[in-house]
């Protein structure tokens, strides 16, 4: 094992580790910091597989935007300090999609690649990033772009009932 | 209708130009303070001038000046009778009470009574606040000289009366 | 050279930076703030007119004792003066001191990493804010998201204008490609992201967060003895952060007047303090902007301006 067999072993424990008391606390605020953690490692995850800008734009998007929105908005409406015990989640189908859906995918994947070796590509740069996503998939890009601004758009509509209303 | 802006660089060049000059404060426990000579830090007595006439206590507003005396027959020779001569025992001002007004001061018709400005007497117990005559005898020494008149004010009350009484001849 | 050698090297040096940088800037701020309103400030402390003031400082906050509400969520609250500090002495890794990779650690992505690590400190804000079990603190802590937030935009837009016009994220290499022209081209980017950066770190006149008139001392009211030191600290360090940004972003970094290649080290501290002077000046100047005029600025100035700035660029972009 080399070290960064370790790394992303333990990175991955944590990961998973984390994302398991996110859906398990009773603190309503402690999940979504235990959100932070888990995904802080699946950006290590990124970093050790050489993926240097996805790891970032993961901090800088959802643990600096994501996460801070999530938490302001559940300060916002309710945060006591200490367990909720009123909770009312339903647990089973819950376990049962998500362990299931965990589990298979983590089968499928075992199952396909065996004990195949993959050689990491070269490092996910900013540079190899622009010129991917610039030459080979700017369709999907715009696309992506166009959807994001019709849900901006969409959003402001909805939150300001005063834009549209004739009087 | 300035420039858009204006008042903010203006904000930032009175900063800058406060930054520039002398700064104002007296580092006192180190430097002395410099203070006026009508400064009112603690009233001095002057005890041979005191007739205990009484004045001052009577015109005290918050009763701080506590004054004791007896009278005693003095032998002036080539006199016909002994004269009375009033003998202060005690003079005490609390200046834990004393509010500094300085009325006593103003009251007093034989310039018993003065201000100086020390103010270092400070006490861990209130009662110490209480000075004795001795204590305010201590204090004549810091009296500073008055100061001297201002040449641009009407002039004195001594010197008009001086002056009405030299006309007519 | 060992290659551990080296990196352990480079960590003392940004950690020696990490500690001695933030000191630097705040006795400034302690004299500067003084003189600016007419007074002396420390003057005892260190006997030379109180040079070692936050030494002292920290000496009483280590011995004082360090309270947890007992309403408090313990290990949230324990935990968020060290989520505040650490993000900024990551941030210090990054920036270039001078040429030939004198840098704690020089990365491709240098820039972005800077501000990803810089947007971890919100979360920080929010845990204590809330973890203090006290309304105060709550509020500034929220008050901190917002403008936070908020922020964050202009501050990473004016930084794509700069990286657009360099034509890459690195750090050392957006200063070999500045040239003295980008002060006048870049302006407005670099009014942005100053004023941004400094609503960044909660710097008066951006303190909206704290406002002790009103917030007693917002997401921070509940701390005591080390933990509010380390708040300070970072604070402290932010100032050093986000005048190194703007530095080595806008202001050239190591490029001076002459001698770049040995005086460059030289040139950059000049140029950091100069900026954190200003940071300082306008605490000194201006009054606290009050919460819906600091998002006005933010959306309805800062944000426009960035975005100008991008298509500006852009078009000098093509045009050489």
């Amino acid at each position: 094992m080399t070290a960064a067999d370790v790394l992303l072993l333990g990175l991955g424990a944590v990961a998973v580790g984390s994302g398991l008391l996110v859906v398990t606390t009773r603190h309503l605020v402690r999940a979504g910091l235990y959100l932070v953690v888990c995904l802080g490692a699946v950006a290590g995850l990124y970093l050790v597989l050489t993926a240097e800008l996805v790891a970032w734009v993961q901090v800088l998007i959802y643990v600096g935007a994501v996460v801070v929105l999530l938490l302001f908005a559940v300060m916002l409406t309710r945060a006591p300090i200490g367990a909720s015990d009123d909770l009312d989640r339903p647990g089973w189908p819950a376990l049962l999609v998500g362990g299931g859906a965990g589990l298979g995918l983590a089968a499928l994947l075992v199952d396909a690649f065996r004990w195949t070796k993959v050689d990491l590509p070269e490092a996910g740069t900013a540079e190899r990033l622009g010129t991917e996503i610039f030459r080979s998939w700017v369709l999907p890009f715009e696309v992506l772009s166009v959807l994001l601004l019709a849900a901006l758009v969409g959003a402001i509509v909805v939150s300001r009932p005063d834009i549209g209303t004739r009087e | 209708m300035g420039v858009p802006g204006e008042g903010l660089a203006k904000g930032l060049a009175v900063t800058l130009k406060t930054m520039t000059r002398r700064s104002h404060t007296r580092q006192y426990p180190d430097v002395e303070p410099d203070l006026p000579p009508r400064s009112r830090g603690v009233i001095a007595l002057l005890e041979e001038n005191c007739t205990v006439c009484m004045l001052c206590a009577r015109e005290c507003p918050d009763w701080c000046i506590y004054i004791d005396s007896h009278k005693e027959e003095v032998v002036v020779p080539g006199a016909a009778r002994a004269r009375q001569r009033n003998v202060l025992d005690r003079f005490d001002i609390d200046f834990s009470l004393c509010m500094y007004c300085g009325i006593c001061i103003e009251a007093c018709p034989f310039d018993a009574l003065y201000w100086t400005p020390e103010f270092e007497y400070a006490e861990y117990d209130i009662r110490d606040l209480l000075h004795d005559k001795s204590r305010l005898g201590e204090w004549m020494a810091t009296v500073p000289p008055p100061p001297p008149h201002d040449p641009n004010g009407e002039p004195s009350k001594e010197e008009t009366a001086a002056v009405k009484k030299a006309a007519p001849r | 050279m060992p290659l551990w050698l080296e990196l352990t090297i480079r960590v003392a040096g940004v950690v020696v930076a990490f500690l001695t940088l933030p000191l630097i800037v705040g006795q400034a701020e302690h004299k500067v703030m003084a003189h600016m309103q007419g007074r002396l400030g420390p003057m005892y402390a260190g006997a030379f007119h109180g040079w070692a003031q936050l030494i002292a400082d920290g000496v009483k906050f280590v011995q004082k004792e360090d309270v947890t509400p007992r309403a408090a969520d313990r290990p949230v609250f324990q935990l968020a003066p060290l989520v505040a500090l650490v993000p900024y002495l990551l941030v210090l890794l990054v920036i270039p001191l001078g040429p030939d990779d004198l840098v704690g650690q020089a990365l491709d992505i240098g820039l972005f990493f800077a501000l990803a690590v810089v947007g971890v400190g919100v979360v920080a804000v929010l845990m204590s804010g809330w973890a203090s079990a006290n309304k105060y603190s709550l509020l500034g802590g929220l008050r901190a998201a917002a403008q936070l937030l908020g922020y964050e935009l202009p501050l990473v837009l004016a930084a794509a204008s700069v990286a657009m016009a360099a034509g890459t994220l690195s750090l050392p290499g957006i200063v070999e490609a500045w040239e003295p022209w980008w002060l006048l081209w870049q302006a407005p980017a670099l009014g942005v992201f100053f004023i941004a950066g400094v609503a960044e770190i909660r710097r008066p006149p951006f303190d909206m967060p704290i406002a002790d008139s009103e917030l007693v001392f917002g997401y921070m009211t509940e701390y005591t003895g080390l933990r509010f030191a380390f708040f300070l600290l970072a604070e402290y360090v932010g100032i050093v952060v986000i005048a190194a940004l703007t530095t080595v972003l806008f202001l050239g970094g190591w490029q001076g007047p002459f001698g770049d290649d040995y005086l460059g080290w030289l040139w950059t501290l000049i140029k950091v303090f100069a900026v954190s002077f200003v940071i300082i000046w306008l605490r000194v100047t201006y009054p606290r902007l009050r919460e819906d005029q600091l998002q006005r600025l933010c959306w309805l100035v800062l944000v426009p301006v960035a975005l100008a700035q991008l298509v500006l660029t852009a078009a000098v972009k093509i045009a050489t």
